[in-house]
């Protein structure tokens, strides 16, 4: 079981964004700091994350399933032609974890950026 | 509090039940007395202890943790096990309540009580008693557990109705599968199936994240909803054509998938469970493979000539976001190829150092030589039994293989 840091910052796009940086394993074990922390946040009034995964060493399913309890937070209605989430992004996955995202087809719900100026730019 | 008050609370207990007056009155002038505040931990789990206490007033909880053993009150001790035995303490004691504690320590103890022989009989008879109980509890929680386990057996049969008893025989078609669960339960699954009109077969394999019983719930609904979407899109073609059109299939292909795919995501969005679903439909007569691939490992075809090539996602898994799109791909199967699809306790399967097994040893099969499919899955059992050395299995294993019988 791993352990796991988030850092919060606020970012200032076309709309605020918060950035939480994800520091450590994101698994069974630390899921629910993320969820809690998220839903904490969206209950001030946070409606754009943008999840800064340099940082991570592994994401397990557990990781996938609480990104798509944030996405149900921040939901919203469905426009016509949205395949991809507006309000949550992911930002520079690397190694294992960008392979396991991209197994799992997540690149296909959500999308993901490695230049940051241009995530919060795409809110 | 003066001592016959004490001497009053000692006798109270059923721990010096049998203890003369002037045992009862030496007692109480070797012992202290304690005043604490709810919430605070008296005795700790594994800590070496030599006080004992009998409780004047207040409530106390012994417990393991989160494991809640028991409740004491007044008139009740704790603290003798280790007192009597000189060993640690065998679990925690946190006041509920403020509560008013007589301590005595395990030297007072003794001394006093070796000079009599019904002091000693009652506190015999009182840690019997503690232990007849837990033996009782023991035993009312092993029969739980036994009661529980014959649950998980009734559960792990009904699912096992949920895999394909048995595959079905296809002219020039050779079909081999291997499954088997981590636990009890399983979150993997794999179906073949004809299609009611046409040569087609369905092929389908599947993961649901997590493990145990929630996984095998949505196993069960996950391979429920695309046989039966799948089999009502076929059956709703017009009765009058003797076969199915290709393009036909790959809409019930597609329509299968998003059905599945948004129900789920749609009935049990809170849930946040999902699949990765490799799901093809077999052109049986010219080996014409109609895919999509929803977030699972690649499948693998192995050509007669010695290449392979994969199967690549064409979507994410199921069951998350109603409005997520697949696509349909395609592949050749031609005769002598074989297609080997599997989950990822296959290629995640972990030696003792944490290393995965991963794809490229799948792909090294391409040398091995082997006749039937069987042989073929049971070489691959072999290395990973081998890569894995003494690590325990994480996960379930799932294979479904076919191969174009060259005739």
């Amino acid at each position: 079981m791993g352990t796991m840091n988030i850092l919060v910052g606020q970012e200032q796009g076309n709309v605020p964004v918060t950035v939480l940086k994800i520091e450590g394993d994101l698994d069974a074990s630390t899921f629910k700091d993320l969820q809690d922390k998220a839903a904490e946040l969206i209950n001030e009034g946070t409606a754009n994350i943008l999840l800064d995964m340099g940082q991570v060493e592994y994401m397990g399913s557990a990781g996938f399933r609480a990104i798509h309890a944030i996405a149900n937070m921040l939901n919203t209605e469905q426009k016509e032609g949205m395949y991809k989430s507006e309000h949550i992004k992911l930002l520079n996955p690397r190694g294992e974890v960008a392979r396991v995202i991209k197994t799992l087809g997540f690149d296909s719900f959500l999308e993901i950026h490695e230049d940051r100026a241009v995530a919060i730019a795409s809110f | 509090m003066k001592l016959e008050q004490k001497t009053k609370i000692l006798r109270s207990c059923q721990f010096l039940a049998g203890a003369q007056e002037e045992i009862l009155l030496e007692l109480a002038n070797e012992s202290g007395l304690l005043e604490i505040p709810g919430g605070n931990t008296v005795v700790t789990k594994g800590d070496a202890g030599s006080t004992m206490y009998f409780i004047a007033s207040g409530k106390a909880r012994v417990h393991d943790g989160d494991a809640i053993l028991a409740y004491l009150t007044e008139g009740e001790v704790f603290g003798e096990m280790a007192v009597l035995d000189s060993d640690v303490r065998s679990a925690t004691v946190t006041t509920e309540t403020d509560s008013k504690l007589i301590s005595l320590e395990r030297d007072a103890l003794w001394r006093t009580v070796s000079q009599s022989p019904a002091a000693l009989k009652s506190i015999i008879a009182s840690v019997l008693q503690r232990e007849r109980g837990i033996v009782h509890e023991v035993t009312a929680r092993t029969e739980q557990l036994l009661a529980y386990e014959k649950e998980l057996e009734i559960g792990r049969r009904i699912q096992a109705d949920f895999l394909p008893e048995y595959v079905p025989e296809i002219e020039n078609w050779e079909i081999a599968s291997y499954f088997e669960a981590a636990r009890e339960v399983a979150g993997d699954f794999y179906d073949v199936f004809e299609l009611k009109q046409g040569n087609y077969l369905a092929i389908v394999i599947g993961d649901v994240c997590d493990k145990g019983v929630g996984a095998a719930l949505f196993m069960t609904l996950f391979r429920s909803l695309i046989r039966a979407t799948c089999q009502y899109g076929m059956l709703s073609q017009e009765a009058d054509l003797d076969d199915a059109s290709p393009e036909h299939t790959i809409e019930v292909l597609q329509k299968s998938i998003e059905l599945t795919n948004s129900y789920i995501a749609t009935t049990h969005s809170k849930s946040s469970m999902f699949a990765s679903v490799f799901f093809g439909v077999l052109d049986t007569d010219s080996g014409e493979l109609s895919y999509v691939n929803g977030g699972h490992e690649s499948p693998v075809i192995f050509r007669s000539g010695g290449e392979y090539d994969v199967l690549d996602v064409t979507g994410g898994v199921l069951g998350l976001f109603p409005w997520a799109k697949f696509s349909i791909a395609s592949a050749q199967l031609n005769p002598g190829d074989f297609i080997f699809s599997y989950t990822d306790g296959v290629n995640e399967a972990k030696n003792e150092s944490g290393d995965q097994f991963t794809e490229e040893r799948i792909f090294e099969m391409k040398d091995f030589s082997w006749n039937d499919g069987n042989e073929f899955l049971d070489e691959i059992l072999r290395r990973i039994h081998a890569f894995r050395g003494d690590a325990a299995q994480s996960d379930d294993i799932t294979m479904l293989a076919l191969r174009y019988l060259v005739v």
